[in-house]
């Protein structure tokens, strides 16, 4: 348990620090894992509430104060992710920007909902999240049970296949885009001939893959995360699997490409748009790459709008009233953020949340496909 | 028939480095009686040497065969010399103190390995150049990679020679002295310090041996992969019989076929719990494992 800890000491310190140079300032608590196997996704995520923060303060700050992001680690576990979550509520934080797994984000939202906390989901994607009745729970990425439905829409609509394959590993976002896929492919008449989960951290799943491709299958979808993704690419293609390897948006990483190597060519993502493929998104990539010597993650750009909105719901809350920022969220309407207009509905998810594909093509993601207006597939535009 | 052989071989590969892991928690276990929970990190730690070294090779412009010996070796020798260290300094001061000790400290050793190389080397995954090609060959219709046999043959080797070395030689044979008794071997003129040193350091050059084999296969590493892999050994070491060696390397196999067969026939959802069923099953009707013999002391 020394991690965790190890973790929360440096914002604490940061806090202390903080707190005597800068008695005026607003803290955004971003709980995310910043240790352990899913640490460079939430490292990339913590970056990008920096950035939006700076930005913000750099043209005045919110209410004549300046915004202070203090990231908690929860290592993506439930467990840690309370503690963590308890820490950002004893800090004094106005509002909860933040999250990576949903595992670990659902028992943050309950504790953040007790302390009468809002809190803007970033990257989190289990439909559970915002279906707890709770009224202060916003998401600024799309959901599970859409994402599941567009993955078997372009199984069977697109790629035309009869039988296919779904592995999970057993965590709750996993599990349950993997459930969503499986019940839309069924819809869809595809035969679902394996569903299955494996455990990440193994390292070698070749005995799942054989068994997978005795089966036959014309798509292989694996819903778990990035690195388990790129080692059941390079597997399946010493195996020489026929099947087409895809993933969900957790393995939408570069990861997965310098693992599997030539093996990671033509893995399909399905993925909420990442930055560098939104228009509206070219000032951040090129900042965030600057300040950080890498390139923005998939959700560092829901998670500089989940900042930036919640910094406009305090300006026009006028208050750093949990409650009155909790309404001011409410009545956003077509805020322009780097993702698209943002909107919440009832339940605080977006109402337009849209989807693509991505391919590995020459050892990087390129654009793949998403549905237009009309049902059909057309390519996405760089 | 061929899914049957691609099982075989996948549990052949991941259960040979079990096994490797599993002899260095079976050793230190037979001469100090301490589970070294450490263990699973020293294999980490074994990875990222042999990465580090290897990139530093590949600016060298040597031959990759080459180039990976070298690493191979190095990481071995380095990785053995951090066993060392940390026997002399977190385990030997409380060699004479109450087991519990030894424990709790083995658990700290643990947190400060994988902490450290995530402050030196960050907490993203790491990948090792794609330095070995997929090739290999069909065997009774399964697809069965160079590579595979490789690290199975290696294993082998070193399983072997690490046995006959404990059974042919002087200081096999004075660590097997102490494993029966430590007081007895230090009056028969036996260095113990000395040999629980040399144990210490075999049984970390076997785990950065398969750390390093394990970084080539996978390619990916992280300063947590220790943890899983080494859950998995020690639960081999315990199903041979902790203290036995060739328990360890049978413990290791068997873990490592039963994870590939129970994932292909019955459901890979279920594998953590057949594996650990089979584990509870042996010890009710074998308390020693496999091939444990009674010892008066337990932990």
């Amino acid at each position: 348990m020394i991690k965790p800890l190890l973790y929360a000491g440096l914002p604490l310190l940061m806090t202390i620090g903080g707190s005597a140079a800068f008695a005026d300032t607003i803290k955004f608590g971003v709980p995310v894992p910043l240790s352990g196997p899913y640490a460079s996704a939430g490292i990339d995520i913590a970056n990008a509430a920096k950035l939006a923060a700076a930005k913000i303060n750099a043209a005045g700050g919110v209410l004549g104060k300046q915004i202070e992001i203090v990231a908690e680690d929860d290592t993506c576990d439930a467990q840690t992710g309370v503690q963590a979550a308890q820490k950002l509520i004893d800090g004094g934080i106005a509002i909860a920007t933040g999250s990576y797994c949903s595992g670990a984000a659902l028992p943050e939202l309950v504790a953040f909902h007790r302390a009468g906390i809002p809190y803007v989901l970033d990257a989190a994607t289990n439909p559970k999240l915002t279906s707890m009745g709770f009224d202060d729970v916003f998401r600024t990425i799309g959901r599970d049970d859409e994402q599941g439905p567009f993955a078997g829409a372009y199984i069977s609509g697109y790629l035309h296949a009869k039988k296919a394959a779904v592995i999970d590993d057993n965590t709750t976002y996993s599990k349950g885009l993997a459930d969503n896929t499986v019940a839309a492919l069924k819809k869809d008449g595809v035969d679902v001939v394996y569903y299955d989960a494996i455990t990440p951290g193994q390292m070698d799943y070749s005995a799942v893959l054989s068994h997978v491709s005795s089966l036959s299958p014309d798509v292989i979808y694996y819903t778990g995360y990035f690195s388990e993704a790129g080692l059941l690419a390079k597997e399946a293609a010493a195996l020489h699997v026929t099947a087409k390897m895809m993933g969900g948006d957790a393995t939408n990483d570069t990861t997965l490409i310098k693992t599997a190597g030539p093996a990671a060519e033509g893995w399909t993502a399905t993925t909420a748009p990442l930055p560098q493929f939104l228009s509206g998104a070219k000032d951040f990539v090129t900042d965030f790459t600057k300040a950080y010597n890498t390139a923005p993650g998939p959700y560092s750009a829901y998670e500089y709008d989940a900042v930036s909105v919640a910094a406009k719901a305090i300006a026009d809350a006028g208050s750093t009233d949990p409650k009155a920022i909790t309404a001011a969220l409410h009545k956003i309407a077509n805020y322009q953020g780097l993702t698209g207009s943002i909107t919440f509905n009832s339940v605080g998810d977006r109402t337009i949340a849209s989807y693509i594909t991505v391919v590995v093509k020459d050892g990087a993601f390129a654009p793949g496909m998403k549905l237009d207006a009309s049902g059909a597939w057309v390519p996405v535009q760089q | 028939m061929s899914e049957f052989v691609q099982l075989l071989v996948a549990g052949l590969t991941t259960g040979s480095f079990y096994a490797l892991i599993a002899l260095g928690y079976t050793m230190v276990y037979g001469i100090v009686r301490l589970i070294n929970f450490a263990h699973g990190d020293i294999f980490m730690v074994g990875a990222f040497i042999g990465w580090t070294v290897l990139s530093a090779v590949a600016a060298m412009h040597l031959p990759w065969g080459i180039g990976l010996l070298i690493a191979v070796l190095v990481a071995m020798m380095l990785t053995g010399g951090i066993g060392v260290i940390v026997e002399r300094f977190a385990y030997q001061p409380l060699l004479s103190a109450p087991k519990l000790s030894i424990l709790i400290t083995a658990l700290g050793v643990s947190l400060a390995l994988e902490n450290g190389v995530l402050l030196i080397f960050g907490p993203r995954f790491l990948t090792y150049p794609h330095l070995i090609s997929n090739a290999g060959f069909t065997l009774a219709g399964a697809q069965i990679s160079d590579v595979q046999v490789g690290i199975i043959v290696l294993s082998f080797l070193l399983m072997a020679a690490l046995y006959v070395f404990v059974h042919h030689t002087f200081i096999g044979t004075a660590m097997r002295a102490l494993a029966v008794d430590r007081d007895a071997a230090r009056l028969m003129g036996i260095n113990v310090e000395r040999i629980i040193q040399i144990t210490f350091f075999l049984g970390s050059t076997l785990a950065a041996a398969a750390g390093v084999m394990e970084g080539l296969y996978y390619t990916q590493i992280n300063f947590f992969m220790g943890f899983i892999v080494g859950l998995r050994a020690f639960t081999a070491a315990v199903l041979g019989g902790i203290g036995n060696i060739p328990g360890a390397m049978a413990g290791g196999l068997i873990i490592g076929l039963l994870e590939a067969f129970s994932a292909g026939y019955i459901s890979s959802r279920w594998t953590d719990v057949i594996v650990f069923l089979v584990l509870i099953g042996t010890l009710v009707i074998k308390p020693t494992g496999l091939f444990g013999e009674r010892v008066v002391e337990r932990m």
